[in-house]
C-alpha cells in the first residue's frame, strides 16, 4: 500500500514538473535559446496569482489565465525588445544573456515583493480524498490535470492552427518560413511568450503546493531543463509525460534509495537514457 | 604575437607579481578568488571554447580537487603539496572515465550529462564517511595569504601557457576542427576519441589544483561549496564574456566579471546584484563576440563596431 | 587587445580605491558586518543587519560607551554578501584591513560563520556572532571567536525532556532531518538524547537540502503511525513539510516538532491557521523578564523593533542584539580598545542583556536551554522548559479535525 501511494505521490507532482518543463521544451525546441530565467518566470507567474487571490479574492484557478495573459505580455516584448536582438549569435550567448535576465529579475522580485515567504492558500489547497486506502491530494490533482490540459492546448496549436505551422515551419528553417510570408520577430515573440505563459500557469500551482519566494526559481530551472531533455523538444505529451518518470523515480528513489539520492536518480537515468540512445540525442541536437 | 605584445603581458604579470607585497590584504583576497576564477574560466576554455563541448561538470573536477586536498589534508595530516597533487588525480582519473561514454553526447546533450554527474558527485561526498559526510572537512588555518596569492597566479600562467600551446599545435587545430564539424574531424584522421578525453583531462587538471588551493584558503569544506553548480555557469559566463577559443579572452572575461561584481558589492551593496545583471545583458547585446573581439572590432571600426554586431545578430 | 591588457592594467588600481574609502574618527568604535541582505538568506539576514543597527543606535542614545575614562560612540560598517560565502570572506578581510573596523560581529549562518571566523582569528580580531550554531566553529580552538547560539546537538534536548512529562507519554519517534552540516549536528545529538530517554526511533530519514517535496517520507511516517514527528531543516522546507502533511492527512498521534520556522512571524504568516499546533524551539521570548540594560526589557525591545521594522524580531535578531551588548559591556571591562584585552574581556563576562543571561563557554559558545514553544490559535505560546510553562495543546488533533 506503501508503494501505492508513493507512485501516486510521484505521479501527480511529475504532472506539475511536467508544466514547468513544457515551456522551457517549446522555446528551446523553436527558439534554441535555453531560457536559464524560465524558473524566474514560474516565480512571477507565482505571484501574479498570489496577488490577483489575496488582494481582489480571485480564486487561484480562476487566476491561473490572467496571469498567464500577464506573462504572455510580459514574455512576448521580452524577446521582442532584448532577445530578438542576439538570437542569431552563437546560442551559449542565449545561455549568457537568460541567465543576465534571472539575476535582475530576482533582484527585482525580492525588491517589489521582499524576501518573505508567500503561500497561495485557498480553502482547498490542503484538501485530499481517500481512494482504496490511497491518501489523493486535490491540489497536486489539479495541478496533474491542468497540465495535461496544457500540453493538450499546445499540441493543437502546434499541430492543428496555422500560426502553429508557421511555429513549427520557423524552428525547422528560418529562410523558409521567411518565404512563407511569417514576421519571424513577432512569431518569435508569440512563441516565447507562449513559453513564459505556460510557466506563469505552473508558478501558480507551485505555489498552492509549496511556497514562493523571490529564489524559488533556480531549482527549477535545473529541474524543467531536465525534463526538456529527456521529453525531447518537439511533443508536448512527452514533456509531461517525461515529469510523470521523473516524478516517479524521485517519489521512489526518495524512500528506497534513501532522499539524499533522488536527484541522483533523476539526472542518472537522464544520463542513462542518453548515454544508451545517443543517436536520438544527436538527431535532436 | 609580436614582442611588443609579449613585453607587455610579462610586464603584467610581473606587476600582478608583486600585488602581495606592495597591495593591501584586501587586493590580495581579491587577487586570490580573481586568479582562481581566471584559471577555472580558462579551464573550461579548453573544453568548452576550443573543443565546443560545453561542459557543466567542470563544478565535478573543482569538487574532487577540493575533497582530493581537504581529505589528504584532515584525515592523513599530509602536505599541502600532496593533497593537490591527489586532487588532480582524482580529477583526471575521473574526467578519462566519465570522458569516454560522456563525450559521445554532443551540444546540450553533453551539457545536461555532465550536469547530471555533478549533481551525483554532490551526493556521493555527502554520504561517505572519509569526507566527513555531510558535517564537511575542517582544514588547519594558515596565516599566508601571500603564498596562496602566488601559487594561484602561478597557475594561471601554466594554464595560459597550455592554452597557448593548444592554440599553436597541432592538438589544438585537432580540437578546433572537432568544434566545427566533428565528422569531417574524423574523416580528415583525427582520433576525435582521443583528443576530447586528453581535452578533457587537461580541463580536470587545472580545475581541480583551483579548487584544492582554495580548500585550503578558506578553511572549510562541505558537499555544497565544493560541488556547486552554479560555479560551473560562472566558468561559462566569464568565458563567454571575455571569448571562447581564444588564448586571453577567458583571463580577461573572469578578471572584469570579478572586477565588477566586487567594486558593486561593496560600493552599492545592496542594488549590486541588479546591477551585475544589466551588465551581463548589456554585454551579450553589443558584444557577442566576447572581450576579445570587442578589442579588435573597435580598433577596426571605432564604436560603430556595436551597432554592427546588433545588426549582425538580430533577427 | 591593447585596451583589454590597459583596462586589466587599470583594474588593481580601481580596486584599491574603492578600498581606502573609511577612515575613523577617534572616539568612534567601528564594528563591522558582512550579512545576507539579498539572495537565498536574505529572509533570516534581514534580522541580523536590522538588530545589529537598532542596538548601536540605542546604546548611542544612551551615552555610548565608556572606555577607561573616555567616551565613544558606536559605529557599524555593514556589507550586503549577497548570500555568497566566498564573497562574505573576503568582505571581512576588507572590513579589517581596509575599512579598519575595531571588532566582527557574524554572519547568519553556520556555513557562513564557518569561513568567516577563519577571518576573525587569522587576524585576531574578535568576533562574536549569533548566526551559527553548528559545534564545529568552536572544535578550533579558535581564541577570537564568540557564539550566541547554543550547540546545535543540545536543540531537541528539552523537547525530549518534555516527551517524558506528557500524558499520554509518547513512545515512538521519527525523525527526519536535512542533509547539510548543521541539521546532520541535530539530529545525531537528537538521537543520541532519544536513546537515553529510552524512545523508539521508528522513522530516520534524511532529506537533501533544498528539497520541496516530501510526499515520500510523509508517506512512509504515516504508514509507520509514530507518536511524534521531530523535524530538522530549514524554513521553506519546514513551510513545505507542514502544506504536506495537511494534504497527505498525515497525523502523528503526539505531536510534531521543528528545529526553525515556528517562531518566526513570516513563517506563521504564511501558513496561516495551517501553523497551528505546531511545536517549536527558541531561546528567546520577547518577555518582560529578561532585563537589559539599554532597551528595558525584552518586551519593550520587541515593541521597538517592530516599530522601527515593521515586523517581529525572533531569536535571530534578540541574539544580534547579544552581541552588540557584549562589545558593550566588555569593552567598559577591558578599559582599553586592544583586540587582545577586549578579547579576553569577552571571555570573562556575565551580564544580563534581553536575549539571555550572557557567559560564554571554555569554547567561546554559550550555553542556553531551548524553549519549546507551541503556535496556538496563531499566537507562538512557550511551553516547556525545564517544567511547564503553559498547558501544551496535546494531543494535537488531526486535521481532518480542525476548525
Amino acid at each position: 500500500m506503501l508503494l501505492a501511494q508513493i507512485i501516486v505521490n510521484g505521479v501527480l507532482l511529475g504532472g506539475l514538473y511536467g508544466l514547468m518543463a513544457l515551456g522551457m521544451a517549446l522555446v528551446w525546441g523553436v527558439l534554441n535559446i535555453v531560457n536559464l530565467a524560465h524558473g524566474a518566470f514560474v516565480m512571477l507567474g507565482g505571484y501574479i496569482v498570489y496577488y490577483l487571490f489575496t488582494t481582489l479574492g480571485i480564486d487561484p484557478l480562476a487566476a491561473l489565465p490572467i496571469a498567464m495573459a500577464l506573462m504572455f505580455a510580459f514574455g512576448y516584448l521580452l524577446q521582442y525588445v532584448v532577445l530578438n536582438q542576439i538570437i542569431r549569435s552563437a546560442m551559449l550567448n542565449t545561455l549568457l544573456i537568460t541567465f543576465g535576465l534571472d539575476v535582475v529579475l530576482t533582484y527585482l522580485a525580492q525588491l517589489g515583493f521582499s524576501a518573505d515567504f508567500r503561500t497561495i492558500a485557498p480553502s482547498y489547497a490542503g484538501a485530499n480524498f481517500g481512494l482504496l486506502g490511497i491518501t489523493v491530494p486535490v491540489a497536486p490533482l489539479a495541478a496533474f490535470a491542468i497540465a495535461w490540459l496544457l500540453a493538450g492546448l499546445t499540441w493543437l496549436l502546434l499541430n492543428r492552427l496555422p500560426l502553429g505551422r508557421a511555429i513549427r515551419a520557423t524552428a525547422q528553417n528560418l529562410v523558409a518560413a521567411r518565404l512563407y510570408g511569417v514576421n519571424p520577430r513577432r512569431l518569435y515573440a508569440v512563441t516565447f511568450g507562449i513559453g513564459a505563459a505556460l510557466a506563469g500557469a505552473s508558478g501558480g500551482l507551485y505555489g498552492m503546493i509549496s511556497h514562493l519566494s523571490p529564489y524559488v526559481g533556480a531549482p527549477l530551472t535545473a529541474k524543467a531543463f531536465v525534463i526538456a531533455v529527456i521529453g525531447g523538444l518537439h511533443n508536448p505529451f512527452a514533456v509531461v509525460a517525461s515529469g510523470l518518470i521523473i516524478g516517479i523515480a524521485e517519489s521512489l528513489a526518495a524512500l528506497y534509495v534513501g532522499p539524499t539520492y533522488a536527484n541522483v536518480i533523476s539526472f542518472g537515468l537522464l544520463v542513462l537514457i542518453l548515454v544508451l540512445r545517443p543517436s536520438r540525442a544527436l538527431r535532436a541536437a | 604575437m609580436r614582442p611588443r605584445f609579449v613585453i607587455l603581458l610579462v610586464a603584467v604579470t610581473a606587476l600582478l607579481a608583486i600585488v602581495p607585497i606592495v597591495g593591501s590584504p584586501v587586493m590580495v583576497q581579491f587577487g586570490i578568488s580573481t586568479l582562481l576564477f581566471a584559471v577555472l574560466a580558462q579551464s573550461w576554455n579548453i573544453i568548452g571554447g576550443f573543443t565546443g563541448y560545453p561542459s557543466f561538470g567542470n563544478s565535478v573536477f573543482y569538487g574532487l580537487g577540493v575533497y582530493g586536498t581537504a581529505i589528504a589534508m584532515a584525515k592523513f595530516s599530509l602536505p599541502f603539496g600532496v593533497g593537490l597533487v591527489c586532487g588532480a588525480i582524482l580529477a583526471m582519473l575521473c574526467a578519462l572515465l566519465i570522458g569516454l561514454p560522456v563525450l559521445r553526447l554532443r551540444g546540450q546533450y553533453f551539457a545536461i550529462a555532465t550536469l547530471g554527474l555533478s549533481v551525483a558527485m554532490a551526493a556521493v561526498f555527502s554520504n561517505i564517511e572519509i569526507a566527513g559526510a555531510n558535517i564537511g572537512l575542517i582544514l588547519p588555518l594558515t596565516r599566508a595569504d601571500g603564498m596562496f596569492y602566488e601559487l594561484s597566479l602561478g597557475l594561471l600562467v601554466a594554464c595560459v601557457l597550455c592554452v597557448f600551446w593548444i592554440s599553436r599545435s597541432r592538438f589544438g587545430m585537432g580540437l578546433i576542427a572537432i568544434r566545427e564539424d566533428e565528422h569531417a574531424a574524423a574523416s580528415m584522421g583525427v582520433n576525435t576519441t582521443l583528443y576530447k578525453t586528453m581535452a578533457l583531462v587537461l580541463s580536470a587538471l587545472f580545475t581541480s589544483i583551483a579548487g584544492g588551493i582554495h580548500a585550503y584558503f578558506i578553511t572549510f569544506v562541505d558537499p555544497a561549496s565544493a560541488f556547486d553548480s552554479t560555479l560551473n555557469v560562472r566558468m561559462v559566463i566569464m568565458t563567454v564574456f571575455g571569448g571562447p577559443g581564444t588564448v586571453l579572452g577567458p583571463v580577461v572575461g573572469a578578471f572584469v566579471l570579478s572586477a565588477v561584481y566586487e567594486l558593486l558589492a561593496n560600493w552599492i551593496s545592496t542594488a549590486a546584484a541588479l546591477l551585475f545583471g544589466v551588465v551581463i545583458v548589456v554585454a551579450v547585446i553589443f558584444m557577442p563576440r566576447g572581450i576579445a573581439d570587442l578589442a579588435a572590432g573597435i580598433r577596426r571600426q571605432g564604436i560603430s563596431y556595436l551597432l554592427q554586431n546588433i545588426r549582425r545578430y538580430r533577427l | 587587445m591593447r585596451y583589454t591588457l590597459t583596462l586589466l592594467a587599470a583594474l588593481p588600481a580601481l580596486i584599491l580605491s574603492a578600498a581606502t574609502l573609511a577612515q575613523a574618527d577617534d572616539d568612534v568604535i567601528t564594528l563591522g558586518a558582512s550579512v545576507q541582505q539579498t539572495g537565498q538568506q536574505a529572509n533570516t539576514g534581514r534580522y541580523y543587519a536590522d538588530a545589529y543597527k537598532l542596538a548601536i543606535d540605542t546604546i548611542n542614545a544612551k551615552g555610548g560607551v565608556k572606555v577607561g575614562d573616555k567616551s565613544y560612540k558606536l559605529a557599524l560598517k555593514l556589507y550586503d554578501n549577497q548570500s555568497d560565502v566566498n564573497l562574505s570572506v573576503r568582505q571581512y578581510v576588507q572590513l579589517i584591513t581596509a575599512d579598519k573596523v575595531n571588532y566582527l560581529l557574524g554572519p547568519f549562518a553556520s556555513n557562513y560563520a564557518l569561513d568567516d571566523s577563519s577571518v576573525a582569528e587569522k587576524y585576531q580580531i574578535p568576533m562574536v556572532q549569533g548566526g551559527g550554531a553548528s559545534g564545529q566553529i568552536y572544535a578550533r580552538g579558535y581564541k577570537y571567536v564568540f557564539g550566541t547560539l547554543p550547540p546545535a546537538e543540545d536543540y531537541y534536548a528539552s523537547t525530549i525532556d518534555m516527551m517524558g512529562k506528557l500524558d499520554p507519554k509518547p513512545a515512538n519517534v521519527a525523525l527526519i532531518s536535512a542533509d547539510d552540516s548543521f541539521d546532520v549536528s541535530v539530529a545525531k545529538g537528537t538521537r543520541e538524547h532519544l536513546k537515553s530517554a529510552g524512545l523508539n526511533i521508528v522513522v530516520d530519514e534524511k532529506f537533501a537540502e533544498n528539497n520541496a517535496d516530501f510526499a515520500s517520507i510523509l508517506s512512509l511516517v504515516k504508514s509507520k503511525t509514530p507518536d511524534v514527528i521531530l523535524w530538522s531543516g530549514h524554513e521553506t522546507e519546514a513551510l513545505n513539510f507542514i502544506r504536506q502533511m495537511k494534504s497527505l492527512d498525515v497525523n502523528p498521534k503526539g505531536f510534531y516538532a521543528f528545529t526553525v520556522g515556528v517562531p518566526t512571524a513570516d513563517f506563521r504568516k504564511a501558513l496561516g491557521n495551517d501553523a497551528n499546533y505546531a511545536f517549536g524551539m527558541t531561546t528567546w521570548l520577547p518577555t518582560d523578564k529578561l532585563p537589559d540594560q539599554w532597551f528595558g526589557n525584552a518586551a519593550d525591545f520587541a515593541k521597538v523593533y517592530k516599530e522601527k521594522f515593521g515586523y517581529d524580531p525572533d531569536y535571530h535578531a534578540a541574539s544580534a542584539v547579544a552581541d552588540v551588548e557584549t562589545y558593550a559591556v566588555s569593552l567598559a571591562k577591558a578599559g582599553s580598545l586592544e583586540p587582545p584585552k577586549v578579547r579576553d574581556a569577552i571571555a570573562a563576562i556575565e551580564f544580563d542583556s534581553l536575549y539571555a543571561h550572557i557567559k560564554y563557554g571554555e569554547n567561546g559558545q554559550i550555553v542556553l536551554p531551548q524553549v519549546v514553544v507551541q503556535i496556538q490559535n496563531n499566537e507562538l505560546m512557550p511551553v516547556y522548559s525545564t517544567d511547564f510553562l503553559n498547558k501544551p495543546q496535546y494531543p494535537v488533533p488531526a486535521w481532518g479535525e480542525r476548525k
